[in-house]
């Protein structure tokens, strides 16, 4: 006699909806309204961090175009994220790209989806942490008014220890499963976003007073992406776009835990996207009209400030309040470090299940019911990543954030081909199947593909990215290359060390329809 | 549809999970009661999801569904063939509102948790969920020492009592529990002496105390057994639960009020030091709460 949940009896006591009550399955069922959802949508893609990372990057790549870079950028996310919504609805228990991957590829292929989502958010993590040491000292600074203070973090020593630090503390809280309240997201959500727009005012207030870096005409130009310098230009920029966006698409996969799930998730995924799109917008506007492109010491083609604008613009953009930039970007950090720590421990908990990775990976602590060994190995193999590319590149945050782009594309558009391939016996049906489960992410693939080859291509040029480069070939091209030959090796080593998963006896391949004969 | 009598016990798939199911073995033999394993699981993070889509959630809830009914069966195996247990997935913000509407839903007598993994020794340290619990439980809560292991019958009850008024709803708690039963009943109160300042240790007092207190007790009792009562002093706290006998078949209740005077014991911060030295099992009564009336 197994009960597994209490409140489907006759029981008055217990409550079956809101946050407090048990439920039955994991998920609050009912618990998040329109606002409620928003803002976990804007919490996870974590603009002021976002920002601050990619701005520079995105205007080394394709310079004034940035704002209409932004704007295209949406497009192979939105296209890949219907997909995604239909293979969430269709195996609702099964949703890692590695499980998709596998189901509708076949082990090998994807192994490497799964891969490809680890390797992601290690690279991400990794990133996150450094933009949160650079801000942590330039805080201190402003704190004690001793500029020096924010020097600290050019030695790469005090560097890679604060960030080993930072990623132990993020790697705890992860373990212990612990997790920001509701409140307190609500407020760090409408903090980054005042800072922000506040940012954006005072930046647009001194071109207006003549006292800007170096003021830059506005251009409606600007919006246009095709303007952009070359297709190499547009394909890196749209890379770094899809990267600004990640973790808009949760709002859409929101199902169950919404009030009314027929219409929250699409309005919330509206409206995030409407707030998000606004912003960046805004910021990306206020910072070109701000500092320009050009090379000068705040201008946002200076290699040295590219990886981190914030730290550099908002001292002379906020005057005395840019201390409020800092504690924005830092909380953003701090909550995007820890929301981006589930992905890769859960992912590598399913391939531990499924024997893809060494049981052990499987492992969840009876206490504190989290991936105890998978949290520990991201947060290891992050902190090494970290630490070597620091030693190896002066520019690493510009670098990573270049790799990442490439990564994302990777795992997004391998996802989207096995929506398309999945449900390949059902999209001529209806006309909704045709659109949601063959055509957007077949669209979405084909440009995430195109992206990805040309990204890769392109970052053999040593001056590609930082312009950090190993016997004449761009840094970033290496380390997407490690990274995925890594993976392979990796593959391979578990294959002949317990094939079961690559003899298909874990996860079966097959169609959605022939799973629903299974079932 | 008449009430079984059941305990919560909060299992988790480890060594204090297992003294946690070792007690509830224990009281669950002496009062004839269901036992009610529960697993608490957090709530699916929909206020921190991962970052890289939801779509990684749902195969991870999967997993530890699958992981905790798993560990369910292994904390049912260990419960014997005597005793009638349930097993509950529950999901909740933490585990002790788990326990708690757990507690309420199926209208339970007690909860059982495990003392932190942190104690030396057999001793006491309260761990957070217990200790939450302390703080909010409505119903008494069964503390198991590190290690316990269920005893074919448990022989006698110790009931620690203080001086100050408050102390009935403890009886009255006792009362309810060892009714029918087959126990004995040894009622100690705990003197500590201030060797320092040489503070006339007043043992005729506690005695007297003592005497009303079996007076309540004896009248209304329905328990079969012997009672006893003893005044234990000692420099500290521990020395004084230290100088106590204690059986390995035996548990201890105490009130969670503050019954504190300057020599004689009770929760708050003494509290903490009895129980460490405390090689029994531990019953704590919430104060003003109603002795739970047996069916």
């Amino acid at each position: 006699m197994t009960t597994h949940s209490p409140s489907s009896g006759p029981t008055p006591g217990a409550s079956d909806s809101g946050t407090g009550g048990i439920s039955s399955k994991g998920l609050s069922a009912g618990s998040i309204g329109l606002l409620g959802a928003t803002v976990i949508g804007i919490s996870c893609i974590a603009p002021a961090y976002t920002l601050t990372a990619s701005l520079g990057p995105t205007v080394a790549a394709v310079g004034t175009q940035m704002p209409g870079i932004f704007l295209v950028g949406f497009i192979p996310m939105l296209l890949v994220a219907l997909g995604y919504r239909e293979l969430n609805n269709a195996m609702p228990d099964a949703g890692t790209s590695f499980t998709w991957a596998t189901r509708a590829f076949g082990p090998w292929l994807g192994w490497m989806g799964g891969w490809g989502l680890i390797v992601a958010t290690v690279v991400v993590l990794s990133n996150l942490a450094g933009v949160a040491v650079d801000f942590f000292y330039l805080m201190l600074a402003q704190l004690f008014g001793n500029p020096d203070l924010a020097d600290l973090t050019g030695n790469v020593l005090i560097n890679v220890l604060t960030c080993l630090v930072f990623m132990v503390a993020a790697c705890y809280i992860s373990y212990r499963g612990m997790e920001t309240t509701k409140a307190v997201q609500y407020v760090l959500v409408a903090f980054q976003l005042i800072v922000l727009v506040w940012f954006s005012v005072a930046a647009l207030v001194q071109v207006a007073e003549g006292s800007a870096f170096d003021a830059l005409a506005f251009s409606a130009d600007w919006f246009n992406p095709f303007l952009a310098p070359s297709f190499t230009a547009f394909a890196a920029g749209v890379s770094l776009s899809i990267f600004i966006f990640w973790g808009w698409d949760v709002t859409l996969t929101m199902n169950e835990e919404t009030r009314n799930p027929k219409t929250t998730p699409g309005r919330a995924a509206t409206l995030t996207v409407g707030i998000i799109f606004a912003l960046y917008i805004l910021i990306a506007v206020a910072t070109l009209m701000f500092s320009g492109v050009g090379t000068g010491a705040l201008g946002l083609g200076n290699e040295e400030i590219q990886g981190n604008v914030f730290a550099a613009l908002a001292g002379p953009v906020m005057g005395p309040f840019a201390i409020l930039m800092s504690l924005a970007v830092l909380s953003s950090s701090a909550a995007s470090l820890q929301s981006t720590f589930v992905g890769p421990a859960r992912t590598m908990l399913s391939m531990g299940h499924y024997q893809a990775f060494p049981k052990r990976f499987a492992s969840i602590s009876p206490r504190y019911k989290s991936p105890g060994f998978a949290t520990l190995m991201a947060g290891i193999v992050a902190w090494g990543f970290y630490a070597v590319m620091r030693v190896l590149s002066t520019d690493v945050l510009t670098d990573t954030i270049l790799t990442l782009g490439m990564m994302i594309c990777f795992y997004y558009g391998v996802t989207a081909f096995a929506c398309v391939w999945y449900f390949r016996s059902e999209a001529l049906g209806t006309i909704r199947a045709f659109l949601l489960k063959f055509l957007a992410p077949l669209l979405g693939g084909v440009i995430l593909l195109v992206i990805f080859a040309t990204t890769l291509y392109d970052s053999m040029n040593p001056e590609y990215g930082s312009g950090s480069n190993i016997g004449g070939v761009g840094l970033v091209f290496i380390l997407a290359m490690v990274l995925f030959i890594g993976g392979i090796v990796l593959m391979l080593i578990q294959r002949s060390v317990n094939p079961a998963f690559f003899q298909g006896k874990t996860l079966t391949q097959g169609s959605s329809k022939e799973h629903l004969h299974m079932q | 549809m008449t009430r079984v009598a059941n305990y919560v016990v909060a299992y988790e798939a480890t060594e204090r999970g297992n003294d946690t199911v070792e007690l509830g073995v224990a009281l669950a033999r002496l009062t004839r009661s269901e036992l009610r394993l529960c697993l608490v699981l957090p709530h699916h993070a929909s206020t921190v999801p991962a970052r890289v889509g939801a779509a990684s959630s749902p195969d991870y809830q999967a997993l530890l569904e699958e992981q905790a009914l798993e560990w369910l069966e292994q904390g049912r195996a260990r419960v014997p063939a005597d005793v009638v247990a349930t097993t509950h997935l529950l999901y909740a913000d933490s585990t002790t509102e788990g326990l708690l509407q757990a507690a309420a839903t199926f209208d339970s007598d007690r909860i059982v948790v495990g003392a932190s993994r942190r104690g030396l020794m057999n001793r006491f340290t309260i761990g957070s969920v217990a200790n939450a619990l302390l703080h909010s439980s409505s119903v008494p809560v069964a503390l198991a020492p590190r290690g316990y292991t269920a005893p074919e019958q448990l022989t006698r009850i110790t009931c620690a009592i203080g001086t100050r008024p408050g102390w009935t709803p403890l009886l009255d708690s006792l009362l309810a529990f060892s009714e029918g039963l087959t126990v004995d009943l040894r009622f100690v109160t705990l003197v500590e002496v201030d060797a320092g300042r040489g503070h006339p240790v007043d043992h005729a007092g506690s005695q007297a105390h003592l005497a009303s207190v079996l007076e309540y007790f004896s009248t209304r009792s329905r328990a079969h057994g012997e009672i006893t009562t003893e005044v234990a002093s000692g420099h500290s706290v521990e020395a004084a639960i230290e100088a106590l006998d204690w059986q390995k078949t035996e548990i201890a209740f105490v009130g969670s009020s503050r019954l504190a005077q300057p020599t004689t014991i009770f929760l708050g911060i003494t509290a903490h030091r009895m129980l460490h030295a405390l090689p029994v099992p531990l019953i704590v009564v919430p104060t003003g709460t109603d002795a739970r009336k047996p069916h």
